[in-house]
């Protein structure tokens, strides 16, 4: 064991799927879509109806529901993850000074900041109220972890769409490793709100019934045109490798390598189709891991059912994995939607070999895309997983994390 | 992983090699500097969006008339930052093939808001079904960053940073650590955000906005007054800079985080995690409290900002605290929220390359409770300053200081 060895030793989730972990492994063995009808006025027939929701999740063992009345839903499902990741990590005590909160999310506290957007502008802007401005910054949900759990050390919130949880869990992992903190919750928190679903669908990012096929996304799929938007919260503690088994943890997720990388040819809020940068990105991952491609067991995909986002990972890995043999691809988007952290979560429960079902919506892969989804078959337990998430704009970023 | 202990850092130390400005004083920071210097405030009516209705109608707003052309169809606050970042790159002698690998550490607190609220105004209102998704295309938080990242046709890591005020102190902060640990070799890092109708109605509803230009740490002090644009710096260790025959501007020598955990808007009262973090930044920067020439503090203007920022200073300071030339880039150019952090830094290295504080408008008596030394009216000269402080203290109690030494440290 390396001294500065970093592992994850809990998780907590707020998901389409419920409160924890537990509904997420059924979900994800089932492999259904977790989306349900989102509200959309005024739609047209061809647009997209479905979303990954959070249904009502009792969080008052987490978050006495005074306080929940004056988050954002972000900032709820977010400590109420991080107390459940604490919980689930059995940490006896935690010195604040030396926590870390590392989140990431995409559009923060949407509901709220379309209130104050609709008082500012539409009722007057005397009309604001100044509760919806305090939770609709980015980093409301980080304060209200810190806040909630006493945590004094490093609050950052990152911004880097899809591929910010792993920049967090990259961004957290160094914060340990070099000491300047003993613990360090890193995680998500997103919500969907219809008007965001709206301008999402107006995109032609979220997956539409055709003709021949219902809603759903297809990840990797030659039927795929789009995602299922989603939300949640999902939040791992991270410690020192040494310092958990000193204290006996009892599960530990090494995140043993960490790598971005950037496709300047991509537009804003698309993909591009830099497959060789983000194979760089993926090499360097796996070096600073000191693994091959041939020591990956399972590769826990970001893809969504994006057209192009899809194509460019698969590309990507082709292009990492060069003629080693490959691994299973889980494809956990699939089931969880885009946002929220379901990817992270998952990715933690697929490294402690957390059984994934076949994928229901797929039909076949792309033809040219040369990745292996899983096909649901059992799988031994893996030493060591490549978990990736490409982000709308350009953005990449990969983890190895391994079974410690 | 270049020279990097798995584990640990490089120990390399990483220098400051371009600058780039756009602030209300101007597009470049030639312009930056010289309005610092002459201490007149740019904050002034605003005449971006109808402020009628508005509490408050001022603020200081980047001339948009003086705009270099191109990216027309950009947000504000992405072509801020890719203009700050090009003059930068420029200073750095850098070429895009120099670039090629460069890691990118951005912050923003609103990306392109003030486009995205043509929309929502649009699609809350009857015509809903001619509003154009276009406008919300560039204004995700990461725009500014992925922006930058595209100019300059980079293909290492991105980091976008939305930790409100913080933001661009904390996106410095993490290009430093990554350049340490040998993620990247070249880092550019900095923050953009440009004036929008929703954040300046959200402090309106605070009551933190001055109806005047804000006096920091002025007794009658009565808020802030917000700004707009991009700082940005070019960041490498100095084996580096000197392998390409750069020049070394100033070091980046220690950054520090910490978090109040007291208050979602309010800072803590004794400034617990504001002094956390410059301890921090000192130790990061193996840099002695007693070494600090001079500070540029977070200074918003607000009663309870500043008071607990100067608790914090006296805590980490001590009976120096007084003694310490202080000075408030907000003084001048207002609040420039996710950028402070990246404009505010720009400014203490030009302090410490210039050997002078930039000075804050006369107006105002001091805050005798503030017990700071503030630099008024003219700038200080300081010829043997050797280092300096910066501090951003941010909404949800997120704390992030700097530390910069001379390029003679280097």
């Amino acid at each position: 064991m390396s001294p500065h060895a970093v592992v994850a030793t809990g998780i907590g989730a707020i998901g389409p799927w419920g409160g924890g972990v537990e509904g997420l492994a059924r979900a994800l063995a089932a492999g259904r879509p977790l989306g349900v009808e989102i509200d959309g006025e005024g739609r047209d027939d061809r647009a997209s109806r479905l979303a990954a929701l959070v249904p009502d999740v009792d969080l008052s063992r987490w978050l006495p529901p005074a306080s929940a009345r004056r988050l954002g839903r972000p900032s709820r499902w977010a400590v109420a993850a991080a107390r459940i990741a604490l919980e689930d990590a059995g940490l006896p005590s935690l010195d604040g000074a030396r926590v870390a909160v590392i989140l990431a999310t995409s559009f923060g506290a949407v509901r709220f900041t379309e209130n104050l957007v609709r008082q500012t502008l539409v009722e007057g802007p005397e009309s604001a109220q100044p509760f919806y401005f305090s939770e609709c910054v980015a980093n409301a949900a980080a304060a209200q972890v810190a806040l909630a759990v006493g945590a004094r050390g490093a609050n950052v919130t990152v911004t880097q769409r899809e591929a910010g949880p792993l920049v967090a869990l990259a961004r957290g992992t160094s914060e340990v490793r070099e000491g300047r903190a003993d613990v360090a919750l890193v995680g998500a928190a997103d919500e969907m709100t219809p008007l965001l679903h709206r301008v999402l669908d107006r995109f032609g990012a979220t997956a539409r019934p055709t003709a021949h096929h219902d809603e759903a996304p297809r990840p990797f799929d030659v039927a795929r045109n789009g995602m299922l938007a989603g939300e949640g919260a999902a939040v791992l503690v991270l410690e020192r490798e040494a310092d958990a088994v000193a204290r006996g943890a009892s599960r530990r997720v090494r995140v043993a390598g960490t790598a971005g990388a950037f496709d300047a040819e991509a537009a804003p809020s698309d993909w591009g189709e830099g497959d060789e940068t983000m194979a760089r990105g993926i090499a360097r991952a796996l070096a600073r891991a000191g693994r091959s491609p041939a020591a990956i067991d399972r590769v826990v995909a970001g893809a969504s059912g994006s057209r192009r986002g899809d194509r460019l990972e698969a590309r990507a890995l082709s292009r990492a994995w060069a003629g080693a043999p490959r691994p299973p691809v889980l494809v956990p988007k699939a089931v969880t939607g885009e946002y929220g952290g379901g990817q992270l979560a998952a990715a933690f429960l697929a490294a402690l070999g957390v059984p994934f079902g076949p994928v229901a919506a797929m039909t076949a892969v792309e033809p040219g895309l040369d990745v292996g989804v899983h096909d649901g078959s059992p799988l031994p337990i893996p030493e060591a997983v490549l978990v990736g998430a490409l982000a709308a704009g350009g953005a990449g970023a990969w983890a190895v994390l391994e079974r410690a | 992983m270049p020279g990097a202990d798995p584990g640990g850092t490089t120990g390399a130390k990483i220098v400051v090699t371009g600058l780039g400005a756009i602030t209300a004083f101007g597009w470049g920071v030639a312009p930056l500097w010289e309005g610092l210097r002459e201490g007149t405030t740019a904050v002034g009516p605003i005449t971006r969006f109808d402020a009628s209705l508005h509490r408050t109608r001022l603020a200081a707003e980047v001339p948009l008339a003086l705009a270099p052309h191109g990216a027309r169809r950009a947000t504000w606050a992405d072509r801020f930052a890719v203009a700050a970042a090009e003059e930068a790159t420029r200073q750095a002698g850098l070429t895009p093939a120099a670039c090629a690998d460069a890691g990118v550490y951005f912050g923003s607190s609103t990306g392109g808001m003030l486009e995205s609220e043509a929309y929502y105004a649009t699609l809350i209102g009857p015509r809903a079904r001619h509003a154009r998704p276009s406008l919300l295309v560039a204004q995700q938080l990461n725009g500014p960053g992925d922006a930058v990242a595209r100019s300059l046709g980079t293909s290492g890591p991105v980091e976008s940073v939305s930790s409100a005020c913080a933001s661009g102190s904390m996106a410095i902060g993490a290009a430093l650590r990554a350049l340490r640990r040998g993620d990247v070799e070249l880092a550019i890092a900095g923050g953009s955000d440009s004036l929008c109708q929703l954040t300046y109605a959200g402090f309106n509803a605070l009551r933190s906005v001055d109806e005047r230009a804000c006096r920091p740490f002025r007794r009658d002090r009565a808020g802030l007054s917000i700004g707009e644009g991009a700082g940005v710096l070019v960041l490498e260790s100095l084996a580096h800079a000197r392998a390409r025959g750069a020049f070394p501007i100033a070091v980046l020598a220690g950054e520090g985080e910490a978090c109040d955990a007291h208050h979602m808007t309010a800072p803590h009262p004794e400034g617990i995690g504001a002094s956390a973090a410059i301890s921090q930044a000192l130790a990061d920067a193996e840099t002695d409290a007693a070494e600090i020439d001079f500070v540029n503090a977070h200074g918003t203007g607000t009663p309870h900002n500043d008071l607990a920022e100067a608790r914090a200073m006296h805590r980490v300071f001590g009976d120096r605290t007084g003694s310490i030339p202080v000075t408030s880039t907000k003084a001048l150019l207002g609040h420039l929220l996710g950028s402070a952090g990246a404009v505010e830094a720009v400014a203490t290295v030009l302090g410490l390359v210039r050997r002078e504080v930039h000075p804050m408008p006369v107006a105002g008596e001091p805050d005798e409770a503030i017990g700071l030394r503030l630099v008024l009216g003219r700038p200080l000269a300081l010829p043997r300053a050797i280092a300096a402080l910066s501090t951003s203290l941010a909404f949800g109690g997120a704390n992030a200081a700097l530390v910069f030494r001379c390029a003679e440290a280097a």
